[in-house]
């Protein structure tokens, strides 16, 4: 082997590192372990004239293994890989050392905090000595699409590239598309109908021949990686029994746009729904105000009607999350109301009234202009709805603790709509599973970052978007919808991708076959191979956990750069005692 | 005996906030509850937290809880709230509104709440009574007097049956007041105050109405949070309320020797001249600031019957002052029938006074000695139950 020529560079951090760990002492004492040719510290290695240092220091010192001890990987691992690459070296030939978020954030005296810096980075160099140039796969990227869900986030997804030329496979459960957008009447706040906004994009789907519509069908099997997946398309006919044959299509990457379904209310007793006849929920509202008239169960044109908000949403018992669409509906229905029957009386029982988005507060404040009758109850507080006496002029009374009069009050109401929240659909683990994603505790799915990643999923491939990522209003779920079709061209446009060079390998000289790792595996990365007998693993899958390779009984699997000689040097030089001075 | 409260769900009146509109209250809807405008107001305290609380029961419609409330006549109008209202929701109109409210409810007749929702309807019953007044006057004077005689034997007008004649319009004004007021305590202490009053604090108390009556302290002390000076409007009230007032004393009590003359009696007239400053001063000044409408947001809107009442008290000022030249100059026919003309302006507007605004001059005061006597009872149910609050 070649002889080791190994930089270290010490970050500062500014003072983050500085304040807590003396630099100097660590590169003192690293320029006395063998094979160390160059120790350097600097302010911020990260900057740019930082690391045009270590590209300099790797051309005029001949350089071949780098150490920069700074902060997490996580965050700069990617840049000091690029100056490696910059100055000719192999970008494998590097490791870093976290002394910031593992030693100067997190200790308090000075003296030790520089000891485990010290100890911290002389792994580092002992692991360094034992890596190898590995080399980056680029695997075929397929240019076709598969779309999940033809409500208003999947047809626009599919819109979106289709348009762009790609061949895209929707599938909808349903035997129609729209989605619960197409149970909605009008939109707030600016009353736009639903229907205007679906009609053109359903007439579009229809009529574009790069989308290949499966209504009534659902995607029964997937398998492959990213860029290479197989899905099977089935027609479902009636009560979910599987029809015709399945129809398998090739795609590169899959768009999850499955959306919600309304809470339940005749979970929640205290409002009597489905025993008291007038008491409706929100969509049913719309599909009175659909078919052109409000009334009672009786026939009768409502005199008072009041909107209960947060119905399963915002509580211990139901759901914790706000839904945040319920607001500004029940607002819209407030203005429905009225100008159906402008003498109706319209109470808003809310208990907080969100109006964050554009337009939004407006529209809060026009709803007071036609005398709405806004009472406010406590979180955790429930109305309760009795039958009104034969004395009164109204249906029922709803008694509710009033927060901003501190009096407990009684409101007449003729019919009363309760706003049901949005809850994951209940296939939604099923779908899950299928794509190999993951739910929160709430059921919706999970975003790879919940702000810097907000449509792509821990798994390569899949994007998410709408309301089965978490509930949210027309604009953001086209939004979201718009974003998962850029990531995907983006994927398309380069042809191929490039796979991380870290991943794990099985030995087909070693392997029996026990096909124990297949289980655990958490990305579906291996694959067992019948004719062989022995596994194998998808590296464009691999994340490079290394569960495989800790549980392989015959010891069959290596994970490249976390070879068992570069964790086992890098743990030895930790453990040995060395005089950290 | 220990007190317990029987909480009653209270129903709520969406209907009542249409009707207040009538009472000017246009804009109270608009109001989400930030209590900017209690927060701001300088006479708001623990006790009686207004207006937020009051544009709320007038949102939900609890009319009885606002019956039994004295809110509304704490505040002075200084319209801080309003400036300050991020709505734009006019708190401190609606406080104007809801006096104008509780005038009709505790008027027992029902006229209060007919001037205040009909323009048309009071314009009528003044003029109604005006020409009653005229024609009953005229008949009167004709039948037993000379036109052309102003005071002493043979007068149109006899001082002594005008005299009378005052008597009988103030007994009923008074009787009409009183009853209001016995009303308005019933509604506040009776009805709307949940625990024992002891008879005494009436009586300890009762310094504090003829204080704030005479004072209008608290008027004055709307300025303490304002930037511009609002020691004015108090100034000009108070010199047009003592104007009224002495008035009203001459003309119950003295009305013999003001009339007699040509000779000026300065120890009744100087009064009179004083008053008549003050009043055309005051009304002058209101005018003034009804019209321009600015720096006062209190000016901005102006009730039908707030107009009613300046134009028929600006038509009394000046057909008394030209009255008593006309008599001074021995213009004696002129000065008769000015002096009808007076009294035709003189009696619907006092006729007028228990069902207007103008009552506020008694409703006002009783509502500090109300407040201090609550004030003082609560104080004392603390010391015996500390956990209970207002």
């Amino acid at each position: 082997m070649k002889e080791c020529r190994i930089g270290v560079y010490i970050c500062m951090c500014g003072t983050n590192i500085a304040k807590m760990v003396d630099v100097e002492s660590v590169a003192k004492f690293i320029s006395a372990v063998p094979n160390v040719t160059l120790v350097k510290t600097y302010k911020y290695m990260c900057s740019n004239p930082g690391q045009e240092m270590i590209v300099q220091d790797i051309k005029q010192n001949q350089l071949n293994r780098i150490v920069v001890a700074a902060c997490s990987p996580s965050m700069h691992e990617r840049t000091f890989r690029g100056a490696l690459r910059k100055a000719g070296l192999n970008q494998y030939l590097f490791e870093m050392a976290n002394i910031r978020e593992q030693c100067s954030w997190v200790h308090d005296d000075p003296e030790e905090a520089t000891k485990k810096a010290m100890a911290l980075t002389y792994a580092a160099v002992k692991r360094v000595e034992l890596h190898e140039p590995l080399e980056s796969i680029f695997v075929d990227m397929c240019p076709n699409v598969l779309v999940i869900g033809g409500g208003i986030a999947g047809m626009t997804t599919a819109l979106e590239l289709a348009d762009s030329g790609y061949q895209v496979y929707l599938v909808e459960k349903d035997s129609r598309l729209g989605g619960n957008l197409a149970r909605v009447d009008l939109t707030a706040p600016y009353l736009y109908s639903a229907r205007d906004l679906l009609t053109e994009r359903i007439t579009r789907v229809l009529n574009n021949k790069q989308i290949q519509l499966h209504l009534q069908s659902k995607v029964t099997s997937l398998s492959g990686f990213v860029g290479n997946f197989k899905a099977n398309i089935q027609k479902q006919n009636g009560q979910g029994s599987t029809g015709s044959k399945p129809f398998e299509v090739r795609i590169g990457n899959i768009a999850v746009c499955t959306g919600y379904k309304e809470f339940d209310a005749s979970r929640i007793t205290h409002y009597g729904y489905g025993k008291l006849p007038n008491v409706i929920t929100s969509f049913e509202l719309e599909k009175m105000i659909r078919s052109g008239r409000i009334e009672t169960k009786e026939g009768k044109v409502p005199q008072y009607v009041a909107i209960i908000h947060c119905v399963g949403s915002r509580n211990l018992e139901f759901h914790t999350y706000c839904s945040r669409v319920c607001c500004m509906t029940a607002l819209k229905y407030v203005h429905e109301i009225k100008s159906a029957n402008p003498a109706c009386y319209v109470s808003d029982i809310y208990i907080d009234m969100h109006a964050f988005g554009k337009g939004h507060e407006d529209f809060y404040k026009r709803s007071s202009e036609v005398k709405t009758l806004f009472l406010m109850y406590e979180k955790g507080d429930r109305p309760v709805i009795h039958r009104a006496g034969p004395k009164d002029d109204c249906e029922m009374l709803i008694e509710v603790n009033e927060k901003l009069s501190g009096e407990l009050i009684e409101i007449p109401a003729d019919l009363v709509v309760l706003m049901v929240g949005m809850e994951a659909r209940e296939d939604s683990a099923e779908v899950a599973h299928l794509v190999n994603i993951s739910q929160d505790k709430d059921g919706w799915f999970i975003e790879s970052h919940p702000k810097l990643e907000p449509v792509a999923t821990t798994t390569d491939g899949i994007f998410i978007a709408g309301t089965c990522v978490a509930p949210k209003d027309i604009p953001d779920s086209v939004a979201q919808a718009r974003a998962v079709a850029a990531r995907i061209l983006a994927k398309i446009s380069r042809g191929k991708i490039e796979v991380d060079a870290v991943y794990s390998e099985v030995d087909e000289n070693v392997c029996s076959g026990c096909r124990f790792c297949n289980k655990l595996c958490p990305f579906s990365a291996i694959e067992y191979e019948e004719e062989k007998g022995h596994s194998h693993i998808i590296s464009a899958l691999c994340k490079a956990c290394g569960v495989c390779v800790a549980a392989c009984p015959s010891a069959a699997i290596k994970g490249r750069q976390f070879t068992d000689s570069q964790v086992i040097a890098q743990i030895d030089a930790l453990i040995s005692k060395v005089e950290y001075v | 005996m220990l007190y317990k409260e029987v909480i009653m769900a209270i129903r709520v009146n969406p209907r009542l906030i249409d009707d207040l509109e009538r009472f000017g209250a246009e804009d109270v809807q608009f109001c989400y509850h930030c209590g900017d405008c209690s927060t701001v107001c300088f006479h708001s305290d623990q006790m009686y937290r207004f207006p937020r609380k009051s544009m709320r029961f007038l949102q939900m419609g609890l009319g009885r809880k606002i019956e039994t409330t004295l809110e509304p006549w704490l505040c002075y109008y200084c319209g801080q709230c309003s400036e300050q209202c991020p709505r734009e929701a006019d708190p401190g109109e609606t406080m104007m509104s809801l006096r104008r409210w509780l005038i009709s409810r505790y008027d027992i007749t029902g006229i209060a709440r007919l001037f205040f929702k009909s323009l048309t309807t009071e314009i009528l019953a003044v003029i109604g009574v005006a020409v009653l007044t005229g024609a009953f006057l005229l008949y009167y004077g004709l039948s037993q007097g000379n036109f052309s005689i102003y005071d002493g034997e043979g007068a149109f007008l006899p001082s002594h049956f005008i005299h009378s004649f005052d008597l009988l319009v103030g007994a009923c004004l008074a009787v009409f007041l009183l009853i209001n007021a016995v009303r308005m305590w019933f509604f506040v202490m009776v009805r709307g105050t949940s625990f024992p009053v002891p008879w005494w604090l009436y009586l300890k108390k009762l310094y504090l109405m003829v204080w704030h009556f005479f004072s209008q302290r608290r008027y004055a002390e709307c300025k303490s949070t304002r930037p511009t000076k609002i020691f004015m409007p108090w100034i000009v009230h108070l010199g047009l309320m003592l104007g009224y007032i002495i008035m009203l004393v001459l003309v119950m009590v003295f009305i013999e020797k003001l009339q007699s003359g040509p000779r000026i009696d300065w120890s009744v007239h100087i009064f009179g001249y004083l008053a008549s400053v003050g009043l055309i001063i005051g009304t002058i000044y209101f005018i003034r600031k009804r019209i321009s409408r600015k720096n006062y947001v209190q000016y901005k809107k102006s009730h039908s019957t707030d107009w009613v009442f300046v134009i028929l008290l600006f038509m009394i000022v000046l057909t008394g002052i030209c009255q008593h030249i006309f008599h001074r100059t021995g213009l004696n026919e002129l000065a008769n029938g000015t002096y009808i003309i007076h009294l035709m302006a003189v009696v619907p507007w006092l006729l007028r006074m228990p069902f207007s605004k103008w009552s506020h001059l008694v409703y006002r005061p009783l509502a500090m000695y109300f407040a201090e006597i609550r004030r003082d009872a609560l104080e004392r149910q603390d010391a015996v139950l500390p956990s209970y609050s207002y």
